[in-house]
């Protein structure tokens, strides 16, 4: 975190990305937790919001917190990004299946191009991101690292 | 879970395409009614015989695009319906125009669709947003995360998806309307610059500009309206699904082509055949990756074999199972709101024997597949 950063931080409270998918835990943002919702009729869970079950439609649905660790699914390194991607270019996006069942994209970080492999463990990671020239647009946002 | 019920037997009468590129002195309006009129002198039927017109587009050029563009062909007053669908968007007001007569709703339906897709990658969600701070909103991206684990789980080498592009840049050499015409070794596609790796450009569709159209007619109605019978061409099947959970959410497998199988087996199912009984077939190949598994996911060849199928060139012109054989999204380009009815038109083209130098022998039954964002897919089987 750069200096700046921390002085807005002791200013503002720090922003989830998406509350309803990160809750934040520490008062500087550098711990959360992922959210999902669990059917209580069928028990699938997703990641992120949902009001009916995906699989059977209940709306008896209930938020669980979703393990911080998971095994890497797939990833690519994307050399072209998407319009308003805000972080550096390459950047290596990584699908990790959580024990819960949902896959949940993320940039990975801290990991060499070549250390990748499918499978690997992963680890949650937060990080603020600010959309460059946008005031007050910082958001701590979940990426991946290897475990 | 869905019930079918198709009534009378339906065809396509006319095809037509306004070429695939980039045309930026035309308007969404002037690429759409070129096809549209293309079309219409294809079929023999003018356009005051046409009781109704589906328009599939997704960009926004403004309110309204289908009444506009067809009021410069004379303000007859039918319905004209807008649809919006994703890629699968030309597809589905196809899908419509089927539904329109089968049910015995209209004896004729227009089909027709247009796109200016803008340059640089695509996605999906909408500016504000917070996909943007996650870097997951990127069609290629989601393409190549499908490649990486397909190459983990089939041993699939990269020159095997390389073959792809290389066959649809063949087929798309012998088509005038293609956006991109010329030849690649595998070695050029593998050279080519990485976009997401292991996905590099060549394995990529341009984003591109165009407009294609269609013109159904019911069989009980061919000869009143003086229809040529031996150029219609029967539609078999007409399937259009969303996302089905499956034991896989949406959350799972970013872009799951396997979303495709519900609406492959329905068209199956509708056909009464096969995928052994398929001749020719057209799917959503946005990028080579999306190709193998397409073919996969409509049972053509089974889970994991589509890549040896294409290097063992089953899938070119002169194979078992000749697939793109207008080049595609990968080589025509895919304006969304035209792709559909774009593999329509080809479709139709091949079965009536009338494809030139890229005609395949003998075809009689061919499938076109086509997807789209919100897991829409659409499987149409048309037969001669």
């Amino acid at each position: 975190m750069t200096p700046s950063c921390g002085r807005r931080s002791e200013l503002h409270e720090p922003l989830s990305v998406d509350e309803r998918c990160l809750r934040l835990n520490a008062d500087d943002g550098s711990a959360g937790t992922l959210l999902g919702m669990r059917c209580v009729e069928c028990g699938v869970t997703v990641f992120g919001p949902a009001t009916f079950c995906q699989s059977c439609s209940s709306p008896r649905l209930e938020q669980i917190d979703l393990a911080t660790e998971g095994t890497l699914y797939s990833y690519t390194i994307v050399r072209v990004p998407p319009s308003g991607w805000p972080g550096p270019v390459p950047y290596v996006l990584g699908e990790v299946e959580l024990p819960e069942g949902p896959h949940v994209l993320a940039e990975v970080i801290d990991c060499a191009h070549d250390a990748l492999r499918v499978g690997m463990p992963m680890t949650l990671a937060l990080r603020p991101v600010a959309m460059p020239e946008v005031p007050d647009s910082e958001r701590v946002v979940y990426k991946w690292r290897p475990a | 879970m869905t019930q079918f019920r198709p009534g009378r037997d339906v065809y396509v009468v006319g095809v037509g395409l306004h070429s695939f590129g980039r045309f930026p002195e035309q308007t969404l309006s002037d690429l759409a009614r070129d096809a549209v009129v293309d079309a219409l002198r294809d079929s023999g039927v003018p356009w005051t015989a046409i009781p109704v017109a589906y328009f599939g587009h997704v960009y926004y050029h403004g309110m309204s695009v289908g009444e506009t563009t067809l009021a410069q062909l004379g303000l007859t007053g039918v319905p004209i319906i807008n649809v919006e669908n994703a890629c699968s968007s030309g597809s589905t007001a196809f899908w419509q125009a089927y539904w329109g007569i089968t049910s015995g709703v209209f004896d004729m339906a227009l089909a027709f669709g247009a796109e200016k897709v803008p340059g640089g990658p695509v996605t999906v969600t909408a500016e504000n947003s917070p996909a943007r701070y996650i870097g997951g909103d990127h069609m290629m991206a989601g393409y190549a995360l499908r490649m990486t684990r397909y190459m983990e789980e089939t041993g699939a080498p990269a020159s095997a998806f390389a073959q792809v592009t290389v066959k649809a840049r063949q087929n798309a050499s012998m088509n005038p309307y293609a956006h991109r015409k010329d030849t690649y070794s595998v070695e050029d596609v593998l050279n080519s610059r990485l976009i997401a790796d292991p996905l590099t450009l060549y394995q990529c569709c341009p984003t591109s500009e165009g407009g294609a159209a269609a013109v159904l007619c019911a069989g009980d109605a061919l000869d009143a309206h003086g229809i040529d019978r031996s150029r219609a061409i029967r539609i078999a099947a007409a399937a259009l699904t969303s996302g089905n959970y499956n034991g896989r959410g949406s959350d799972h497998s970013a872009f799951s082509p396997y979303r495709t199988e519900p609406a492959a087996l329905q068209a199956y199912e509708m056909a009464g055949i096969g995928p052994e009984d398929v001749d020719i077939v057209q799917v959503h190949d946005a990028a080579t990756i999306g190709e193998l598994q397409q073919v996969e996911a409509l049972h053509i060849f089974p889970y994991g074999e589509a890549w040896q199928a294409t290097v063992e060139g089953r899938t070119a012109l002169t194979g078992d199972v000749p697939v793109n054989t207008d080049g595609g999204l990968l080589a025509m380009g895919h304006p969304f709101g035209a792709t559909g009815i774009r593999q329509v038109h080809e479709t139709v083209t091949q079965l009536r024997g009338e494809a030139g130098p890229r005609q395949v022998e003998n075809p009689r039954v061919g499938v076109a597949q086509c997807s789209g964002a919100g897991d829409v897919t659409t499987v149409h089987i048309l037969t001669r």
